[in-house]
């Protein structure tokens, strides 16, 4: 069992989170709890087919029907296209539906029942159109389009027909290098889409007062939400409040703008405020927050030293119906297909795929489990080719301080290095193990993400205060830890400060629960603020204690002069001298460090994704046994080495890397969407897709590479709540492969597909 | 059909009238307003709104309120003694049991049952217990830890 004793002091850490108290009574309220005066229950009206155009759409059926309030389709609110990366989507489907869960129409009724009733009772009529379900045949000229008015859209992103945005990065002369190579080694690998999968179905409530409403919803990003309420109803943002109650998980799929438009639209015609409330099968379904699928194809020029020196890549990723959030992912499976490798000729590209299934979008690093996961298998059997150890062909060619790596950028110091030497030996690599078992390695990276965010922090008169934050709390406990961060800038216990946050009408702007990015960007401006008001308590310190305020020290509880610590006021008084005066008050941002310089690269589709501030890296040791009768892998223990910079929550910390390495497992070898021929989920529920349980939790041993990395956040802290979830999958799979004698090249590796794999011929193999 | 009864939850009586048919979650949530029970699935797969009826763990989802008249319902909200966490809740708040906190009333429930039953679980009856209550966020780890720590009598 891993300790959560503090490895630097050997305490038990105390902290406890600020919104704990709530989450262990039952006190703190989700969105579903909220209960409104007078409220209504909203349903939708699905779409019945994956790819058909509406023919008719008559509503009167439930218009007429008692008790309800609200009938809306695309007709009844603003013409808008939006989308973040490619505007291909309006609220309702409009004349086509282009996924099982698109949106035809939405139903207020004074029960839920009432709605769902209504909801069904709407005529649609349709022509089917021919539905896209393969990303490969997606790419082919004559296929079909998903979205036959796509060169019409607004976007910035690079896009063909169904192909919905590319991006490719390319360095140094592949061909040449492959040409001189020792040795190439090609793999092709299949990674099916899976699901964040919050244990909270989302919910929404929507309630209007005059020319402004408030909507409570299950986001992560109240921000984006608000700007897309804003944009699909036409309102400017000081109109639209949104409040984020507590949020049960989100993993990513709350992330961006998805039912609040339609919730509030049905809010003002009903003059009612209405509640939508997810089904665990809505949640699977309908919003356009997917783990991708996608097809990856490498190709690496070996030399018998181990020197990767060319790598050429393909991936091809299931964008769904809609583009969402994932212009932005080639770029990302480019850099993950590349790996962290110091690669000196690179070319890789990647697209991203109209389908007709459920829209994919940011899920906890997106593209990075599954394109880690082929791009690690693969150097597992470049080192079997070579016959060097995994473990070493990693040393070998990991990025480290000075070298370049695949995009062109050059690296101070990182500690991918000290992370592959640190977690093999965590699970024992090296030691003799039953012939049932066997331990996997794989490295991982991700970016931190540099963005703008604003924090407010006030102290009143009694010398306790407030952190007022745009920014989301989704669990990690990084809001919590704002405290920490605030208190040790004023010199008072973080008990004393509460925070005010999840409120877009009351805190500045913040990304959100997002890329990891709280600690670092929110962080940053909660320290900006908290040092104006710092600054505020030296001058007043300084003045009673006639001294410089440059020579104050705010420290436990009190104001003292450097050297003197009984030349003192408390900061109590401080406080309650300020209240009769100039108040203390600091806001702050901060400025967001910029993006390293690449070069010797380009790039074709280039969304900012190739240069990575204050980079993260990873090394997971997976030991596994596995059942040769059924194909059945347990995990019997994880380690995980990661470089995410300073640590300033240990407990909360070891917290990211135990719930992403989890997840991994979970990725690994249960959690897999399975379609029809139609692009239909076939398991859209618990019992049926996967997740991992109690019974099969392995302990996982983290250790923390901390060192300054430029570019960095607060004390030099990177990101971390996404990095742990990349490079799992990886490990898993490269134990696997020692133990089946061939890697299992279709992501989740289940039973079945471990099994089939056990029993493949050399010429099947061969021919796959 | 209507009908009324009582139903008796965290030891205060709770007169009823309601569908036959409503489930021990909707009661508990809607009409009794206890919402620290949560609803992950409607479906007995995520365990978020266990409850105990007379001690046993029971997916209320799953479990007609009527069914439950006579019998002693705790929810989460039953656990503390006024202020005073009880030590199972204070046991996962500090070793870092709870993140986003959706899973954790079920899950303390789960485990209030079966730290009952077993005053010295074993890590793998820990396990077991509570293999009904689905958590995305922690990876389990701490929450076994905290199980651990409330049986040593932390």
């Amino acid at each position: 069992m891993t300790s959560t004793i503090d490895a630097t002091t050997g305490d038990t850490p105390r902290f406890v989170r600020a919104d704990g108290p709530d989450k262990v009574t039952g006190s703190g309220r989700y969105t579903a709890d909220l209960t409104l005066t007078g409220m209504l229950h909203a349903a939708f009206r699905y779409s019945d087919h994956s790819h058909a155009r509406i023919v008719r759409l008559d509503t009167a059926p439930a218009r007429d029907m008692p008790g309800v309030f609200a009938v809306l389709t695309q007709a009844d609110v603003p013409d808008v296209h939006y989308g973040p990366s490619v505007a291909d989507r309006t609220l309702f489907a409009n004349d086509v539906v282009r996924y099982e869960g698109d949106v035809v129409a939405a139903v207020a009724a004074v029960t839920p029942e009432l709605a769902a009733e209504a909801a069904a009772a709407i005529v649609v009529e349709y022509e089917p159109l021919p539905i896209v379900t393969d990303v490969e045949a997606a790419l082919d000229p004559d296929s079909p389009l998903v979205h036959a008015g796509w060169a019409d859209y607004r976007s910035g992103d690079v896009r063909d027909r169904n192909s919905a945005s590319y991006s490719s990065i390319t360095k140094g002369d592949v061909d040449a290098a492959m040409a001189n190579a020792d040795e190439i080694v090609r793999s092709r690998y299949v990674a099916d889409a899976s699901h964040g999968a919050p244990i909270e179905p989302r919910a929404v409530v929507a309630e209007w007062e005059g020319d402004h409403v408030t909507i409570w919803t299950s986001t992560q990003v109240p921000y984006d939400a608000r700007a897309g309420v804003c944009e699909t109803l036409q309102l400017p943002t000081n109109r639209v409040r949104i409040i984020v109650p507590h949020l049960g998980g989100g993993f990513g799929g709350k992330c961006g703008f998805h039912f609040e438009a339609h919730v509030a639209a049905l809010a003002r015609v009903a003059k009612r405020p209405v509640r939508l409330k997810f089904s665990r099968a809505e949640e699977f379904l309908v919003p356009d927050r997917r783990r991708e699928g996608m097809v990856i194809e490498l190709e690496s020029g070996v030399m018998r030293d181990g020197t990767i020196v060319a790598r050429r890549g393909r991936a091809i990723l299931d964008n769904g119906a809609y583009t969402a959030d994932a212009g932005f992912f080639p770029q990302v499976a480019a850099m993950h297909i590349a790996g962290p490798y110091a690669i000196d000729h690179v070319a890789v590209e990647a697209h991203i795929v109209y389908t007709n299934k459920q829209p994919s979008g940011s899920i906890r690093a997106p593209t990075a489990p599954q394109a880690c996961w082929a791009a690690e298998s693969h150097t597992d059997e470049i080192a079997d080719r070579l016959g060097i150890d995994p473990v070493e062909l990693r040393r070998i060619n990991a990025v480290d301080e000075g070298r370049v790596g695949p995009s062109g950028q050059t690296y101070g110091e990182i500690g991918l290095r000290r992370c592959i030497d640190i977690a093999p030996g965590l699970v024992g690599y090296g030691d003799e193990l039953p012939d049932d078992e066997a331990i996997g390695v794989a490295i991982g990276w991700w970016p931190s993400f540099s963005v703008p965010s604003g924090a407010i922090v006030k102290l009143d008169d009694d010398g306790y205060g407030q952190i007022v934050t745009g920014a989301q709390e989704c669990g990690t406990g990084a809001v919590m830890t704002l405290r920490q961060l605030a208190a040790d800038e004023l010199g008072i216990e973080p008990e004393r400060l509460r925070m005010v946050y999840q409120d877009t009408s009351v805190a500045p702007f913040d990304l959100g629960a997002t890329g990891s990015q709280t600690l670092f960007n929110n962080g940053r401006a909660v320290v900006a603020a908290a040092a104006q008001v710092a600054e505020q308590l030296r001058q007043l310190a300084a003045d009673r204690l006639e001294a410089a305020p440059d020579d104050i020290v705010l420290a436990e509880g009190a104001a003292h002069v450097a050297g003197t610590p009984d030349r003192s006021i408390a900061i109590d008084e401080l406080a309650r001298i300020a209240s009769g005066g100039e108040l203390l008050i600091g806001h702050g941002s901060g400025t967001p460090p910029a993006a390293p310089e690449l070069s010797g690269s380009s790039c074709i589709g280039d969304n900012g994704m190739a240069a990575w501030v204050a980079p993260q890296f990873s090394c997971h040791a997976v030991r596994i046994r596995l059942d040769r009768d059924t194909g059945v892998v347990r995990v019997l223990h994880v380690g995980a080495a990661h470089d995410s910079g300073t640590i300033i929550n240990q407990i909360g910390a070891l917290g990211q890397v135990e719930g992403g390495v989890m997840m991994g497992i979970g990725q690994a070898l249960t959690e897999g969407t399975r379609y029809d021929d139609e692009g239909r989920q076939r398991n859209a529920g618990l019992l049926e897709y996967k997740l991992q349980t109690c019974a099969d939790a392995p302990p996982i041993t983290t250790e923390f590479v901390q060192i300054a990395t430029a570019g960095a956040g607060p004390r030099g802290a990177k990101g971390l709540a996404e990095a742990p979830n990349v490079a799992t999958a990886a490990a898993v799979a490269n134990a696997i492969a020692h133990l089946v004698g061939r890697p299992v090249r279709h992501l989740p590796m289940t039973a079945e597909r471990v099994w089939t794999a056990m029993h493949r011929t050399a010429e099947q193999e061969a021919a796959s | 059909m209507s009908e009324s009864f009582q139903l008796r939850v965290n030891d205060v009586e709770y007169p009823l009238s309601v569908d036959q048919g409503r489930n021990l979650l909707g009661v508990i949530r809607t009409e009794i307003g206890l919402t620290g029970t949560k609803e992950g699935c409607d479906d007995c797969e995520c365990g978020a709104c266990m409850v105990l009826i007379d001690g046993q763990p029971v997916n209320s989802c799953s479990y007609l309120a009527v069914q439950a008249q006579g019998r002693e319902i705790t929810t989460v909200e039953g656990l503390a003694e006024g202020d005073e966490l009880d030590r199972l809740q204070r046991n996962l708040l500090e070793v870092g049991g709870v993140q986003c906190g959706f899973c954790t009333p079920g899950m303390l429930m789960s485990a209030t049952a079966l730290l009952a039953e077993h005053d010295d679980p074993s890590d793998d009856e820990i396990r077991i217990g509570l293999s009904g209550n689905l958590c995305r966020c922690t990876g389990y780890a701490r929450i076994i830890e905290a199980v651990r720590r409330t049986a040593d009598g932390a």
